[in-house]
């Protein structure tokens, strides 16, 4: 944690790097990347380790359970390698450290607020419009599916609308 | 070459699991090389001062689409086989304006917040469990999302598809819009984010740091340009089923024949019968039925038959025979049938009926042909004492070998008696 963070790789390499992983998940897999499913299916795990019967009962949990789900979910386990990928990287970057992110002119509960409360939204959001910007404007995208492009173009409609209301949050 | 993989049964769902955690290395990686792991970074985007979200997403869209549509062109991968989540026109637009207002008020998404907890940050932490607890929200109220979840239901529908134009057009325009959108980026952080470009060079200084972006756009559309010689690069077959049609022959039961219609063809030798063993090389090479070919399932849609050609498919039970039969019926094979039981019946009354020792005079007749039979494929019956109890006889290891086209007229001696398993097959 000594030292200054080094600078982030130039965004289009980056994106280059991203893509050719994404090009090797349609390869090995016939599919693509994704994260909220993976949400889904830890809830699902929580709520039937809770009550076996209530998510068993419940359509939207016993989706995520039984053969390859819950924690044979591949998405849970491709989330998984997320977090120890940004983890390595962000080590070798001299990039991890504990913060709390936040424009200059709101404070820290506000900001953790807003955060749980983006968070919710973003998961309604990800369960209606099957998939998030992982799943559907990345993946989708790039195999040029209609539905995908619509929800990638209201991602960024729906962000730049609020984007003023919200500015005392980030700048 | 045979892509994806997964779907060609190259690895099966557990080393799955581990290409997902590799897959996701290198998501978690580059996003983290991003800057993704930062809300604040992200958040950016939307007052126009560090368009880093717009390149990455894009070039990462434009890499892999054109990457895939070469693939796909050279024959590589076949794309009809990449999972195409269905259009599902008004929860895509309510979903998606949900996710982008989540994105501005939480600043990071479901991905990137895992990146960002992964490098300390603390509101990312509040993010996920912000995320997962709407998955309990969605859960137990899953009645008031399921109707707009499933509002304006349009299919696995592509661009190109929907426009009418050919693929590799669509995919040439996404990447010009691409480098289109790239420029406005870079004109927009230096107009709105106050950026230096001579003081920030992208790369460092010099021609390549400067031009490796361009050089990359430029290249991939070239390479689209290319792959659109290829023409249409969905070459899965399609067809055209009569439901009505298969249902009654399925219902007349004259969608198969039994294993003793089949023995007696090939007894007769009266009819031209191509036979098809469907199951895998090695339960093949292990034993089949006289003069039977092996075609594994995954195969049979490159088999060359012809449309009028009698042919019966058997596999160890008879689900996968019963399968392949509605693949060639909708292929427009007019004479195709699945065998009764498969190889599981075949053994048990063709080549090891169970024959009582002391048929009544009536029977006699049936019991000596049947007999016969067994012994004409190479089996051996196994005899009934008068008490009922099937008396154990050494059971030579009769089933034929793929090669032999004509059965042994005589049961193969052999010194190993084999103990007949009843494998029944799972799928």
């Amino acid at each position: 944690m000594q030292g200054s963070p080094r600078p982030y790789a130039n965004p289009y390499l980056a994106g280059f790097g991203l893509g050719l992983v994404l090009l090797a998940a349609f390869v090995l897999m016939g599919r693509g990347l994704g994260a909220s499913a993976a949400f889904s299916a830890l809830a699902a795990v929580i709520v039937e380790w809770i009550s076996p019967g209530h998510a068993a009962a419940n359509p939207f949990f016993s989706r995520y359970l039984g053969p390859g789900g819950g924690l044979e979910e591949w998405l849970v386990w491709e989330v998984a390698g997320v977090f120890v990928g940004g983890l390595v990287s962000g080590l070798l970057g001299n990039r991890v450290r504990p913060a709390v992110e936040r424009g200059p002119r709101v404070g820290v509960p506000v900001r953790l607020v807003l955060a749980f409360l983006g968070g919710l939204f973003m998961g309604v959001g990800a369960k209606i419009a099957g998939g998030c910007t992982s799943g559907q404007a990345l993946t989708g995208g790039a195999l040029l599916n209609v539905g995908s492009w619509v929800t990638m173009i209201c991602i960024f409609g729906g962000a730049y609308a609020l984007a003023w209301l919200l500015r005392k949050e980030w700048t | 070459m045979n892509a994806p993989f997964y779907k060609f049964d190259v690895f099966g769902d557990t080393a799955a699991l581990g290409v997902a955690f590799a897959i996701g290395l290198g998501m978690g990686w580059f996003l983290e090389r991003a800057g993704f792991g930062s809300a604040t970074k992200l958040a950016k985007q939307f007052y126009f001062r560090d368009l880093a979200v717009l390149k990455v997403m894009f070039t990462a869209i434009v890499t892999a689409m054109v990457g895939l549509f070469l693939a796909a062109q050279l024959g590589w991968v076949d794309l009809s086989l990449m999972y195409l989540q269905p259009t599902v026109l008004w929860a895509n637009v309510v979903g998606g304006l949900l996710l982008g207002v989540g994105f501005i008020i939480g600043g990071l998404c479901p991905g990137t917040s895992v990146v960002s907890v992964a490098t300390g940050r603390i509101d990312a932490f509040l993010f996920v469990m912000g995320v997962l607890a709407s998955q309990f929200l969605v859960g137990e109220a899953w009645p008031l999302f399921a109707g707009i979840s499933e509002a304006g239901e349009m299919g696995q529908i592509t661009l190109p598809g929907l426009l009418g134009v050919p693929y590799g057009l669509v995919v040439l325009a996404v990447v010009l819009m691409a480098a289109g959108a790239f420029v406005a980026a870079e004109w927009a952080e230096v107009r709105f984010g106050g950026v230096d470009r001579a003081a920030q060079p992208l790369l460092g200084a010099g021609w390549r740091a400067r031009n490796a972006p361009r050089v990359l756009l430029a290249s991939l559309a070239g390479l689209a340009l290319l792959g659109m010689a290829g023409g249409d690069p969905y070459r899965g077959p399609r067809v055209v089923i009569d439901e009505r049609e298969l249902a009654l022959l399925i219902q007349k039961e004259a969608d198969h024949v039994t294993v003793d219609d089949l023995a007696t063809w090939i007894v007769e030798g009266r009819m031209e019968v191509r036979l098809i063993d469907l199951r895998h090389p090695a339960a093949y090479a292990a034993g089949t039925i006289p003069g039977a070919e092996n075609v594994p399932l995954a195969d049979l849609p490159a088999a060359e038959i012809e449309p009028g050609e009698r042919v019966v498919l058997f596999s160890q039970g008879q689900t996968h025979a019963a399968q392949a039969w509605m693949l060639l019926r909708a292929r427009g094979m007019r004479n195709t049938y699945s065998l009764l039981g498969g190889m599981d019946e075949w053994n048990d009354r063709i080549l090891f009926p169970e024959l009582p020792a002391e048929p009544p005079p009536d029977q006699a007749a049936e019991v000596e042909r049947r007999r016969a039979l067994a012994l004409r494929f190479g089996g051996s019956p196994r005899v009934e004492a008068a008490a009922g109890a099937p008396v154990a006889v050494p059971l030579p290891a009769a089933m034929s070998p793929p090669a032999g086209v004509a059965p042994p007229a005589a049961p193969i001696p052999t010194a190993a008696p084999v103990k007949k398993k009843k494998k029944r097959e799972g799928c």
